[in-house]
């Protein structure tokens, strides 16, 4: 019985010979391509130079990928970051022939064009740590400055809980889309205001201040204030949406900040923020369910 | 020594400085819109200031209708960013998003209020030209 169950699931011979194909055609070299790659490790070297690597690239190979077979055959002392190799935790971010992009989610082919170079640079206004590794220590602490965490004032129900808190869809829908930032960094480094200013608190930043500051369960307004409403806060930015352009997550932090700015706006003029969420008691959670 | 350093520290911080404000060929329009607005904005301040110095001074003519395309971008360009940054045309934040998402900021309401500003930056100037390069001639 169960092996007659599990026969359904077989794919006929054809489909499967198919895919097998389909598969080996994304994976066949078709192409040469040059990869020009940035060294430079700051504690050594006088200035940078660039190394020239080829290989013969399939369709289906990330940048990643090429860049890992080059650390593997080529140039064992390649320092870059990565982690998932599947655009998650936002570690391999570098610049791809000019641009912000996470190596592992960009294609050599789609990334070389119709040319046959693919250049890799650290990202631009991060310092650098070695090679393609960009230092992530000031942007880290410019996300910890903005206090990316729900802030409570009603220390009873928080040591004490007596239920979740209320929210619609509606409220969700405020915030919901900044949750997806994988701190990867393309941002910051895209925005032209961080080219010239070090201290530009920088969109990933403001984007996570804006989710939090509208999340309703959050009554952290008022002490990021001093942190956001500065000259180096969001009223640095000046909408070039370079941020949302690269962004790999499609968090669009350039509307947060416009968003946040609003918000700020309208608070000077006297307007509160939002209605407060309320603990949802576990009393009426029980008569719900009746 | 010091020139070593410093020049290390250069390639270390590896900060675009300057040149980051006019990197804009791989991103959308609004990056060259930052850039001009950017270049027109302080050029206006340094004709303000010969302008505090003489109020009656103008460059003359053709320059008078620089003058007028510099003044005219940085209006109209600067009323799409007031737009902008009030929060009004950069659409809401999306529940629902597709699997390759582009930004509802930039591709939203936030295309026409560019072709507006762009137009308004058109008109301005061709008034602003006629008045320079016709109208002062005539009245000497
Ligand atoms: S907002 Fe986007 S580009 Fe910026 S750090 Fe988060 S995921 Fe990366
Ligand atoms: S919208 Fe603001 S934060 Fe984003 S790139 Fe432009 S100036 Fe930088």
């Amino acid at each position: 019985m169960a092996s007659e169950e599990a026969k359904e699931y077989v794919l006929p011979p054809e489909v499967l010979e198919e895919t097998m194909k389909a598969s080996e055609e994304l994976w066949k070299p078709v192409r040469k391509i040059k990869f020009r790659i940035y060294k430079y490790n700051p504690r050594k070297d006088y200035a940078p130079y660039w190394e020239e690597h080829e290989l013969e690239v399939s369709r289906g190979m990330t940048v990643l990928d090429a860049l890992l077979i080059i650390k593997g055959e080529a140039d064992h002392s390649l320092g870059l970051r990565y982690s998932c190799r599947m655009g998650l935790c936002g570690s391999c971010a570098m610049m791809i022939n000019g641009k912000q992009m996470l190596a592992c989610q960009t294609r050599v082919l789609e990334a070389a064009g119709s040319g046959d170079v693919v250049e890799l640079r650290p990202l631009d206004n991060f310092p650098v740590e070695r090679d393609l590794a960009a230092d992530f220590t000031s942007f880290f602490e410019k996300h910890r400055a903005v206090k990316p965490w729900i802030i409570r004032n009603d220390d009873v129900e928080l040591n004490n809980p007596t239920g979740p808190y209320k929210q619609t869809v509606d409220e969700y829908a405020r915030y919901y889309q900044f949750t997806d930032c994988i701190k990867c960094g393309a941002c910051l480094s895209a925005c032209p205001t961080a080219a010239t200013d070090y201290e530009y608190l920088g969109p990933q930043a403001l984007a996570q201040a804006y989710r939090y500051i509208v999340d309703t369960r959050d009554d952290g307004l008022d002490v990021r204030i001093p942190v956001v409403d500065t000259e180096h806060g969001c009223w640095r930015c000046h909408f070039a949406a370079s941020c949302s352009d690269v962004c790999p997550r499609g968090v669009d932090p350039a509307q947060g900040i416009q968003l946040l700015k609003k918000l700020l706006i309208k608070r000077k003029f006297g307007f509160k923020p939002h209605k407060p969420a309320e603990a949802l008691p576990a009393k009426v959670k029980a008569e719900k369910k009746e | 020594m010091e020139a070593e350093s410093e020049f290390k520290e250069y390639y270390a911080k590896n900060m675009r400085g300057i040149s980051g404000w006019f990197k804009a060929r791989v991103y959308t329009i609004e990056r060259w819109l930052y850039a001009a607005h950017r270049i027109t904005g302080i050029l206006i301040v340094l004709f303000v200031l010969v302008h505090f110095y003489s109020t009656g001074w103008h460059p003359g003519l053709w320059w008078d209708a620089l003058l007028g395309i510099i003044v005219t971008f940085h209006t109209a360009n600067g009323i799409r960013l007031i737009l902008a940054e009030l929060g009004f045309a950069v659409g809401k934040p999306l529940l629902i998003k597709k699997p390759s998402q582009r930004p509802v900021s930039i591709e939203g309401v936030q295309r026409y209020v560019v072709v507006f500003a762009l137009v308004l930056f058109v008109v301005l100037a061709a008034i602003w030209a006629y008045y320079a390069l016709v109208v002062q001639p005539m009245m000497g």
